[in-house]
């Protein structure tokens, strides 16, 4: 049996006996290798669903649905390791609680899936372990060293031009598992923060404020990368805080369910050197 | 004839530790360099880097933030916070290419009034040296095309 229908059948039962209510998954999507967010509520609908190497999109984003959680019942989801880490993140944020998500955990490596042990949250404290061990990948990992060998002109030239390419439609806010708030800081209007059109000193003002309000509770997901219509290299920017907050802080975003927030909590030994 | 640079510092400070020792470089009839505008706020913990963003946008050509030492906070722990947030977002400010020298965090206390008339000082010389911050000012005046994609 493969994994898919070793999940169809998992996620059947957990709906058919009532122990979760919804469990959001993966089915077809609009061509061969793309994959869309599907909704299973019955036993039937559980057999729709899809699990292969395609399945990478980050589902945890849908947990925080507005109204879904508040009934207290379960709800089971469909997560890779870093979708994993978000849980971790959005409950050490009390914004999920543990008992309410049922993870149906899988790994993608070179092409191949394989089945995560255990359902429950706390089963996956060492998959985290792992992550931690994980280098950037090489690619971000050279992108990031040719930026940082720039002068700072070349470099606010490459965000510029970059970040002027930005529509604002939102779409790394609206795909990121991170961006709960129910009014983000662009929508407030009295007073006006950042600038709304698509000019790029808007443009760059949004970016480095939603850079720096993911900063320390990054997953490295890269739906916001993936969502973004003018390929703004996000992931760079977004690598870039974690690695400060794990320099600066040795801080691992979604290690833990139990950590503090890094920008929420302090040590009073942390580094100044740049504080005259 | 053009009229010579003269950098524009806006200072963020806590009234409790910075504010009361500009005060007292006041008071000590001390000089310092009248590039500064001060805007007081409680606390560091108070100032949201978006000050520091709108700062820049607004046409500073650096940004000085002071608040108390550590330790010495009003409320306990407000410039702890500040510190750690400090910490990424120069590290972000950097990595998006503008410059950490105009950018600069001091603590200075309610004693250290000829600390503060200093680093005013010091602060604007280098401004001057570095001179206006046009490449962030002229965003403002871009607006592009948007055939690029």
């Amino acid at each position: 049996m493969g994994i898919q229908e070793q999940y169809r059948s998992e996620a059947a039962s957990l709906l058919s006996s009532g122990e979760v209510k919804l469990v959001i998954g993966f089915g077809a999507g609009s061509t061969a290798d793309r994959r869309r967010p599907l909704f299973a509520r019955t036993g039937e609908e559980a057999n729709r669903f899809v699990l292969d190497a395609s399945c990478i999109a980050n589902l945890s984003t849908y947990l925080l649905t507005e109204g879904l959680l508040s009934d207290g019942k379960k709800v089971g989801i469909f997560l890779k390791p870093d979708g994993i880490r978000s849980i971790n993140i959005l409950i050490a944020e009390a914004q999920l609680k543990p008992d309410q998500v049922v993870i149906l955990g899988y790994a993608i490596e070179n092409g191949q899936l394989t089945a995560l042990e255990g359902r429950s949250v706390a089963d996956f404290n060492g998959v985290n372990e792992k992550i931690r061990s994980l280098a950037l990948p090489p690619a971000v990992q050279q992108d990031i060293e040719r930026l940082e060998a720039m002068s700072p002109v070349e470099r606010f030239q490459f965000w510029q031009d970059q970040f002027s390419k930005c529509i604002k439609c939102y779409a790394c806010r609206q795909a990121c598992p991170m961006c709960y708030c129910r009014r983000c800081i662009v929508d407030v209007n009295q007073p006006q923060w950042v600038n709304t059109s698509s000019h790029t000193l808007g443009n760059f003002e949004w970016n480095i404020v939603r850079a720096f309000h993911l900063a320390g509770r990054c997953a490295a997901c890269g739906a916001c990368d993936r969502a973004c219509p003018v390929n703004i290299p996000l992931r760079l920017i977004n690598a870039r805080m974690g690695r400060e907050v794990r320099e600066a802080f040795d801080y691992f975003a979604g290690e833990s369910t139990d950590q503090k927030p890094v920008l929420a909590s302090f040590s009073k030994d942390d580094p100044e050197t740049f504080i005259l | 004839m053009s009229e010579p640079f003269e950098p524009k510092i806006v200072a963020f400070v806590c009234t409790y530790c910075t504010y009361a020792g500009a005060d007292l470089a006041g008071t000590s009839r001390l000089k310092y360099a009248t590039n500064v505008r001060i805007v007081r706020l409680p606390c560091t913990g108070r100032i949201s880097p978006l000050f520091i963003l709108k700062a820049l946008q607004k046409g500073a050509d650096a940004v000085l933030v002071s608040g108390c030492h550590p330790g010495d906070c009003h409320f306990t722990a407000g410039n702890y916070h500040a510190r750690r947030r400090w910490t990424v977002f120069r590290a972000l400010l950097s990595f998006t290419g503008i410059p950490e020298e105009r950018i600069r965090f001091s603590w200075i206390s309610a004693a250290e009034g000829a600390k503060f008339a200093e680093l005013i000082n010091s602060i604007t010389e280098d401004t001057r040296k570095l001179g206006p911050f046009t490449q962030y000012q002229e965003l403002q005046t871009i607006i592009e095309t948007q055939s690029t994609y």
